[in-house]
């Protein structure tokens, strides 16, 4: 059972693809949860909609290629400025003008550009553990990019793994693969569940539509100069996909506000979501005054 | 001695009626704390003034009739265009633009007429308890008296006395009155005094003329009422819900009226600023960041299970031997938990001694009230009225804790050590809802005693205090985790904590766990003391008696009483060799000199010296008279007169272990210190043996909460 049922739930066409939405709690402040890398759907905002719900309307919908959005496989709907017209049309269908909006990963890929193409429809921004070009890699994730069209090795270990040819083989394994490194926090036993349940929902088809997507249209280095609004940023320090340092960056480049989640992972809003919902719900109090 | 003094004071001249105000600290915004006058004065501010000090800019004064403003005692003088001018001159004079409004009471009606005439200079508006017209209900005492203000009663009682005539002629009972009915909370004596002493600054005369002025000026309710729905500014009301002055409805309407926020305290009367300042300083707080929409400060926040041990240890400054004590317990702590972080919120001089041992203090320590000159202050020739002295510390303790709240707020301990930490132990089971880590509450006495001569009164405030604590403990039980008497059941006074209350004895067994005593040092063996001495520059053929008197101010009287009896004593004794020491606070070049005598500010390792003595001198204090009891020296001891603790509890210890000479000061002569110093010299004692393990008890009892 769903701690919090939504409200309302229903489908958006843009661009020909169905997007699956759902809006939670009745509040004057409307919270938009955006999708993050398509290999799971909105319920890994789970552990935030009933609280923020209690106090905001919250809307969540699944991006192209998982859980009630279509299964689409043509890149360029999956690029970051097409994420930005699906949640514009989000918000239209929900009838709201303005949201704070809160992206995860990828989804701060999207909140970026959202906010720097609509600025009219966004009061803030949080970025949670944001997937954005501002910093190295670590040692272990650096040139994986690189390597995602060739074949994988015989005996693939640790990022080996981000293969197409690999996904298309053991996409099970390396979904397990993959969430172990996104919990690294102990005892993840549940969460890695969760994300690898969502994961099968989708499949490879998307995951290797989505890597071929187009670069965005500005960088990450220079969105933030086209953006206005206050922006949040939370941060695990023990993040293994994203470092903390792009946090750090994305926060200096905003100027906006750093939370650093010391000993959390890339989803602190799963692992230490007491924490982030406290935050959350601080600095969107702050932007209703 | 108050927690915080104005950087800034002034006086601005209205017509003839001066007006004081000070000015504290320089953040932003400019809060404007307006008491009611004349029945009080700028003071009522006093739980408050240091908290919102340090986070913004602080502009008080004293409203005309009372403190250091003039006396008018016509009518006229005490309008609303009077008082409201007086509000615009201050915040002129104190080069004040615009500021967050704080009221008190009936000043809330000028503080509205000020908003109503110079919207520009007010920014937002907080209410305490408002007096102000036409809203809600009055309470049924005015309107009852009212009719008679102008009429001599015959011997009138309570409420009756609200007329001019009692006002002139029987302005105590009045006032005494008035304030006794206001505090409706259990436990306000101090309150109480300080309101009743601050009323009593003004006059009858002034008081009535205040009263009758207060009308002139005062619109028609519908212009009344208007003036409160044009309030265009952001406001905060806090009232008390059992206020017998203003009807809490008063509060509630003004809230409504002005669409503002609302804070209802429960089971709190009219002056919640100086009963409830903890709650009342964090609402203004809230209130005042909200209105400066400060952006979201960034953050560290770490997992809870990705977190080092910490703890943080509050050491009380009154006496420096609860810095050794304590650092012992810390270091004995460490032997248990090697991976515990021990930060330390401390004043000097305790921190003078965590910081030659290495110890971490922690960056707040120096916004702390210094407590230690608050017992300077209060101490005179021998003699320091303890528990009067912890009473009048009461703003100290509040400015105090609040600091402390900060520090815990954000620092995410696991533990909290409070040795003789007044301020978190009163607080926290004041306002429950704030504890935050376990809580380890160490002392080293149980219970207020009344002295002599401080008759039936001094006793009934000790007994209500002790009451208060034993009401707190009951209530709350899961403040105090842990609380470790230093020292064993023996050591325990043998009385009661006032009529109708348990014996201290049995209720401390009930409630604490009793670690022995802590020394903080190890005393030398019979085989280490020529040794010892050797390396402090005494020969086996003199005898050395030490003179100490603490750190604290108090001192001198004694030093000069047996620097006077030193040659006595040196005829009956002449290998006599007198070391004296005065302390930071006493200049020794300030002593009279003699032959054979030094007379030295500071000695290191005084404990040491003590330890290898033929005789020490000293005064009741606790930390020194154990020490001498544990190095099996003998000692003269002289409890600080009207000292409850070196009177009582102390002596009663010393008797326990068989040692030391207690000495009255008064009684006293050089011929008598004489013949004690020389008859106790060099004597052989057989204390009762004193335990060295009472740290690394204390340190056990304290890991179990980790």
């Amino acid at each position: 059972m769903r701690a919090a049922e939504p409200d309302r739930a229903g489908h958006v066409e843009r661009a020909g693809v169905r997007l699956g939405y759902e809006v939670f709690g009745h509040g004057d402040l409307t919270i938009l949860l955006l999708p993050t890398w398509t290999i799971i759907h909105c319920r890994f905002w789970k552990m935030q909609v009933p609280y923020l719900a209690r106090r905001y309307q919250v809307i969540t919908y699944d991006g192209p290629g998982n859980g009630r959005s279509d299964r689409v496989t043509d890149p360029t709907l999956y690029g970051a400025e097409s994420y930005a017209a699906d949640a514009m049309a989000v918000l239209d269908a929900c009838d709201v003008e303005r949201a704070v909006v809160v992206g995860l990963s990828m989804g701060g890929q999207y909140a970026t550009r959202i906010a720097a193409l609509h600025p009219e429809r966004v009061l803030g921004v949080a970025l949670i553990g944001p997937a954005m070009s501002l910093a190295d890699p670590d040692p272990d994730r650096a040139g994986i990019f690189d390597k995602v069209h060739q074949p994988y090795p015989e005996d693939p270990q640790g990022w080996d793994k981000y293969n197409l040819a690999y996904w298309h083989d053991h996409y099970q394994d390396f979904a397990e693969f993959f969430f172990g490194q996104v919990f690294s926090e102990r005892h993840s036993t549940k969460p890695i569940e969760d994300a690898v349940g969502w994961a099968l929902e989708g499949g490879p088809a998307m995951l290797e539509a989505e890597e071929a997507r187009p670069e965005p249209e500005v960088p990450d280095t220079e969105i933030f100069t086209k953006i206005d609004c206050p922006v949040l940023v939370i941060h695990g320090t023990k993040d293994r996909i994203q470092p903390h340092r792009v946090g750090e960056e994305a926060a200096r480049l905003s100027q906006g506000t750093l939370v650093s989640m010391k000993g959390s992972g890339h989803m602190p809003n799963v692992r230490d979501p007491v924490k982030v919902n406290l935050v959350l719900r601080d600095f969107v109090e702050r932007l209703g005054r | 001695m108050r927690a915080r003094y104005p950087e800034r004071e002034g006086f601005v001249d209205r017509d003839g009626v001066e007006v004081h105000f000070e000015v504290y600290g320089d953040g932003e915004p400019t809060l404007f704390l307006i008491p009611p006058s004349p029945i009080t004065h700028s003071r009522i501010w006093k739980g408050l003034i240091p908290h919102l000090a340090r986070h913004y800019r602080v502009v008080t004064f004293d409203g005309r009739g009372n403190g250091g403003s003039g006396r008018p005692g016509e009518p006229d003088a005490h309008s609303q265009e009077a008082n409201l001018g007086d509000l615009v001159a201050v915040l002129d004079a104190s080069d004040t633009p615009k500021a967050v409004v704080v009221a008190h009471c009936h000043a809330s009606w000028w503080a509205v007429a000020l908003a109503t005439a110079h919207p520009e200079r007010v920014e937002a508006l907080v209410a305490i308890e408002p007096g102000v017209p036409y809203l809600g209900r009055p309470q049924p005492h005015w309107v009852e008296t009212a009719p008679h203000w102008d009429e001599v009663l015959d011997d009138p009682k309570g409420w009756e006395l609200n007329n001019r005539h009692s006002y002139v002629t029987r302005h105590r009972d009045w006032v005494e009155f008035f304030f006794g009915e206001q505090l409706v909370e259990p436990h306000s004596t101090k309150q109480f005094e300080d309101a009743v002493d601050w009323a009593l600054e003004s006059s009858g005369e002034v008081l009535a003329a205040g009263e009758e002025g207060f009308e002139i000026g005062v619109p028609e309710r519908d212009t009344a009422m208007a003036w409160y729905r044009s309030l265009n500014l952001p406001t905060l009301t806090i009232h008390g819900e059992l206020d017998v002055c203003q009807h809490v409805e008063r509060g509630r309407e003004f809230a409504r009226i002005t669409g503002g926020d609302l804070l209802v305290v429960e089971g709190a009367g009219h002056l919640t600023p100086a009963r409830e300042p903890v709650e009342v300083n964090r609402a203004i707080r809230h209130f005042v960041d909200e209105l400066k929409g400060v952006s979201m400060p960034g953050q560290s926040w770490a997992r809870g299970m990705s977190r080092r041990k910490k703890a943080l240890f509050l050491s009380s400054p009154i006496g420096l031997g609860h810095a050794r004590r304590d650092l012992s317990v810390a270091q004995e702590l460490r032997k248990i938990e090697p991976d515990l972080e021990i930060e330390w919120l401390a004043q000097h001089p305790v921190t003078t001694v965590l910081a030659e041992a290495g110890e971490t203090i922690h960056p707040a320590s120096e916004w702390l009230a210094s407590e230690s000159g608050h017992i300077a202050s209060e101490a005179a020739g021998h003699e320091l009225h303890c528990f009067q002295a912890l009473r009048r510390m009461d703003e100290i303790l509040v400015a105090n804790f609040m600091v402390f709240q900060e520090v815990v707020e954000e620092g995410h301990y696991d533990l909290v050590i409070g040795d003789e930490a007044w301020d978190v132990d009163y607080y926290w089971h004041e306002n429950p809802e704030l504890k935050r880590g376990a809580n380890v509450w160490l002392t080293d006495f149980v219970g207020y005693l009344p002295m002599p001569d401080g008759g039936d009164h001094e006793a009934f405030l000790t007994a209500d205090y002790n009451a208060e604590m034993i009401e707190h403990i009951a209530r709350f039980p899961r403040i105090r985790d842990r609380a470790i008497f230093v020292g064993n059941p023996d050591d325990i006074y043998p009385a009661a904590f006032g009529p109708d209350l348990p014996k201290i004895r049995d209720w401390t067994e009930d409630h604490f766990s009793f670690s022995g005593y802590i020394t903080g040092f190890e005393a030398p063996t019979p085989g280490q003391v020529e040794e010892w001495r050797h390396d402090l520059g005494y020969d086996s053929e003199e005898k050395v008696c030490i003179v100490t008197v603490g750190g604290s101010g108090v001192g001198r009287a004694l030093l000069e009483k047996v620097i006077a009896a030193y040659p006595l004593a040196q005829e009956l004794v002449p290998e006599l060799r007198m070391v004296a020491v005065t302390g930071p606070r006493i200049e020794p070049e300030s002593l009279p000199a003699h032959p054979g005598l030094e007379v030295r500010g500071y000695v290191g390792d005084l404990y040491r010296h003590l330890a290898v003595s033929d005789l020490a001198v000293v005064q009741g204090g606790l930390t020194t008279t154990m020490e001498l009891t544990a190095a099996q020296r003998p000692f003269l001891y002289f409890p600080l007169i009207n000292h409850f603790e070196q009177n009582f509890h102390v002596r009663h210890r010393l008797d326990q272990y068989g040692a030391g000479r207690a000495m009255d000061y008064r009684s006293t002569d050089p011929d008598l210190m004489a013949e004690a110093m020389t008859s106790e010299v060099g004597r052989e004692v057989r204390y009762r043996h004193v335990e060295t393990d009472g740290a690394e008890r204390a340190a056990r009892m304290i890991s179990e909460l980790i």
